[in-house]
């Protein structure tokens, strides 16, 4: 007998996605993680643009990663003018990239994720008798706001990064303010640890599983990193910034499941489970010590401990946000907020870590400096076909369990990815409403760009 | 739940979703907010809607590009008393628009080969090009502090106060020296929605007209000015149609 379990419409992710299992007996036949949100062909609009329109356009790619976004496509952007920013700007950004992180994981973790384990439809509902809980959260969310909208300029859509550096960089107040709400962060950081802590376990998923993330070589963070690195069954590959695309590309080894109607390589994960597992050794001591409140082993085999992980960032976020703040401070304002920039023809890439995992933004310019060619790939982009092995993994392993609980369990991975399907749009097939069919045999998982570098 | 508590619906077509995000960033209100009214519908921070209920208030974010995203604003207005469209992608089209009469079905192909023809998309429209909208609040994203003031507004039965002016206007009440007079950069304050505290200028950052040309924006005279200062007319209209088509219709057809 064959049956199809069906999430017509994800709630409590970012965008607009559908997720649809369809099992032969206890065979699982095909899964699919669909994407129906519109395609606004952002990177060939910005065909022409000069390279101070790129930056604000390209952040409307996603509302939650778009600090990354505007500051990935600047990074890029000042490879491609061959431009040498300020340590002082570098200290800005990383604090930026923090804050999103910050208020990405609040959000997903207590507004998201939680109502999950908690059987609540929302963090509304479980306000009622979780209020604590709840306002603990939209704390620490509100505090990376408080970093993005200090530094950026703005908590969403950041307009203060500019190209070179910023616009006006903070005032002592206002880093003495960053640097109180911090310190109030740390106690709070340590109390989301506890929540997590006590959350039910979500063990539906044992599988293999590889991991990508950026790799950074003198501090846990999401930019200025060296490579990028999969780990995949102990074993390390690493790839140039450059070469991005060697591993968005590489479905060489083939995957465990054979039948696996979707991909014919090896789905790899992004996002913070990935970046502890690449960058584990960059821990600090009270970040290593909420591991183990939360039993988090590394490597891990179950996606939904990305939840755990997000939650180890987060104290590993406000205390690295803290010693960048105080640093900012004892050093004084610089000469300078931005270095000056002169257009000119080249190619230029950057891949940096968005709360949900890699990202990478590739331009080339003409010698007036307007854009010529785009090219973003995003983290959940590259962790649709990860989503889609272990939904196969979750109802493979149980798959005599009713549509209820296998919806539930499917719907938990999805939203432990904390995906954003906005930004995956570009790369993920999409089908038209009301077309319910199987996905072709073999149908890949992105499209094949006709763009080439 | 109480039956006395305006029914409220709060959606997303296609965008970034920064509209929703900026309504779930007031960490201060929200709980007080949600207490006040009766949300019947927000999937991106609920599993539990009612997609038949009627609505006293409906929020739309994000633009009209596809089949999908025109259903559910049908239906949406069908069901709503009030249908207010939030953010810059509601009101004017937003990024998505700036193609400015490009062949969205030639955009399509361009991008995915052949098999974008398959695919689920038309042009972009902004909300009032698809259904009668009720009221806008502009902005890439919405300003907390105007959003709450509208949505007290309509909850009391009133009509949200429209921002008609300038940013030059809160720019100058800021004190901050001119961008465009004085330093000869390109800012598009002068054409465009105030509401956002000179955000950018008063970071010595140019205006990119993010929330929409204001009500009486002499676009001739704008770009006098900018060409002026020593830009190519190309370069002030492509720079101009960034977030909303050329601000030469009037402002009346979003309201």
């Amino acid at each position: 007998m064959s049956r199809t379990v069906r999430v017509e419409h994800l709630a409590r992710v970012e965008g607009h996605g559908g997720i649809a299992v369809e099992l032969d007996g206890e065979r699982v036949k095909s899964v699919r993680f669909d994407v129906f949100e519109g395609a606004r062909l952002l990177e060939r609009l910005i065909r022409g643009r000069r390279f101070d329109e790129v930056s604000p356009i390209v952040s409307r790619i996603c509302a939650i990663c778009s600090a990354a976004h505007a500051l990935t496509s600047i990074e890029a952007t000042e490879s491609a003018f061959e431009v040498e920013v300020s340590p002082t700007t570098r200290r800005y950004r990383d604090l930026m990239f923090r804050g999103e992180n910050i208020e990405s994981h609040a959000l997903h973790l207590f507004l998201l994720a939680a109502p999950d384990y908690l059987s609540y439809p929302s963090a509304i509902a479980m306000a009622e008798r979780h209020r604590d809980a709840v306002a603990l959260g939209l704390r620490l969310k509100k505090l990376g706001n408080l970093i993005q909208d200090t530094v950026g300029g703005r908590a969403i859509h950041p307009v203060n990064a500019v190209v070179g550096g910023f616009g006006r960089l903070p005032s002592t107040d206002e880093l003495v303010a960053l640097e109180d709400a911090l310190e109030s962060g740390v106690s709070d950081a340590l109390s989301a640890t506890e929540m997590v802590a006590s959350l039910p376990p979500a063990e539906f998923v044992d599988a293999d599983t590889a991991f990508a993330a950026l790799h950074t070589p003198t501090r846990y963070g999401y930019c200025s990193g060296d490579a990028i690195v999969l780990r995949r069954n102990g074993d390390t590959t690493r790839f140039a910034i450059e070469d991005y695309r060697a591993l968005t590309n590489e479905r060489v080894v083939p995957h465990s499941h054979a039948k696996h109607s979707h991909n014919d390589g090896v789905p790899f994960m992004v996002g913070a489970l990935a970046r502890l597992a690449v960058n584990g050794a960059m821990l600090t001591e009270p970040a290593r010590s909420v591991m183990r409140t939360l039993s988090l082993t590394l490597p891990s085999r179950n996606p939904m401990d990305n939840n755990k992980a997000q939650a180890v960032e987060l104290i590993l976020d406000i205390e690295l946000a803290l010693d960048d703040v105080r640093r900012l401070l004892n050093d004084g304002p610089p000469a300078e907020s931005r270095v000056p920039v002169a257009p000119r023809a080249g190619v230029g890439t950057s891949v940096t870590e968005a709360p949900r995992g890699l990202l990478a933004h590739r331009y080339s310019y003409d010698d007036a400096g307007r854009i010529l060619a785009a090219d973003v790939i995003t983290p959940t982009a590259m962790n649709a076909a990860s989503i889609e092995s272990h939904f196969r993994a979750a109802v493979a392993a149980d798959p005599a369990a009713d549509d209820a609980t296998l919806t539930r369990r499917l719907e938990m991975i999805a939203r432990a990815y904390d995906p954003c399907i906005s930004c995956s749009v570009h790369l993920s097939r999409r089908r038209p409403p009301g077309d319910r069919r199987a996905p072709r045999e073999g149908a890949p998982p992105c499209r094949t760009r006709s763009e080439s570098w | 739940m109480d039956g006395t508590k305006p029914t409220v619906g709060i959606f997303g077509l296609t965008g970034c979703a920064g509209d929703q995000l900026a309504i779930l960033n007031c960490e201060d209100e929200l709980l007080r907010l949600v207490e006040l009214i009766d949300i019947r519908e927000f999937l991106m921070a609920s599993s539990a809607g009612d997609p038949f209920a009627r609505l006293d208030v409906a929020l739309v974010e994000g633009a009209v590009l596809t089949r999908r995203d025109e259903e559910t604003l049908l239906h949406v207005r069908r069901r709503a008393r009030t249908l207010v469209a939030i953010g810059t992608c509601a009101v004017w089209g937003g990024v998505a628009a700036m193609g400015d009469g490009m062949d969205w079905h030639t955009g399509m192909r361009d991008v995915y080969g052949p098999a974008g023809d398959g695919f689920d998309a038309m042009a972009p429209r902004a909300l009032h090009e698809v259904v009668d909208v009720d009221f806008s609040i502009s902005g890439c994203p919405i300003e907390k502090d105007q959003f709450l003031t509208a949505m007290a507004d309509v909850l009391n039965g009133n009509a949200p106060l429209r921002v008609c002016y300038p940013v030059c206007a809160e720019c100058r009440m800021r004190e901050c020296n001119c961008l465009l007079s004085e330093q000869g950069v390109p800012c598009l304050g002068p054409l465009t929605q105030a509401g956002c505290h000179a955000r950018c200028p008063s970071l010595g950052i140019p205006c990119i007209g993010c929330r929409g040309p204001s009500d009486d924006a002499n676009v001739a005279a704008g770009m006098e000015l900018l060409t002026a200062k020593g830009l190519a007319p190309d370069d002030v209209a492509r720079r101009l149609r960034t977030f909303a088509p050329l601000p030469t219709v009037t402002v009346e057809a979003a309201v």
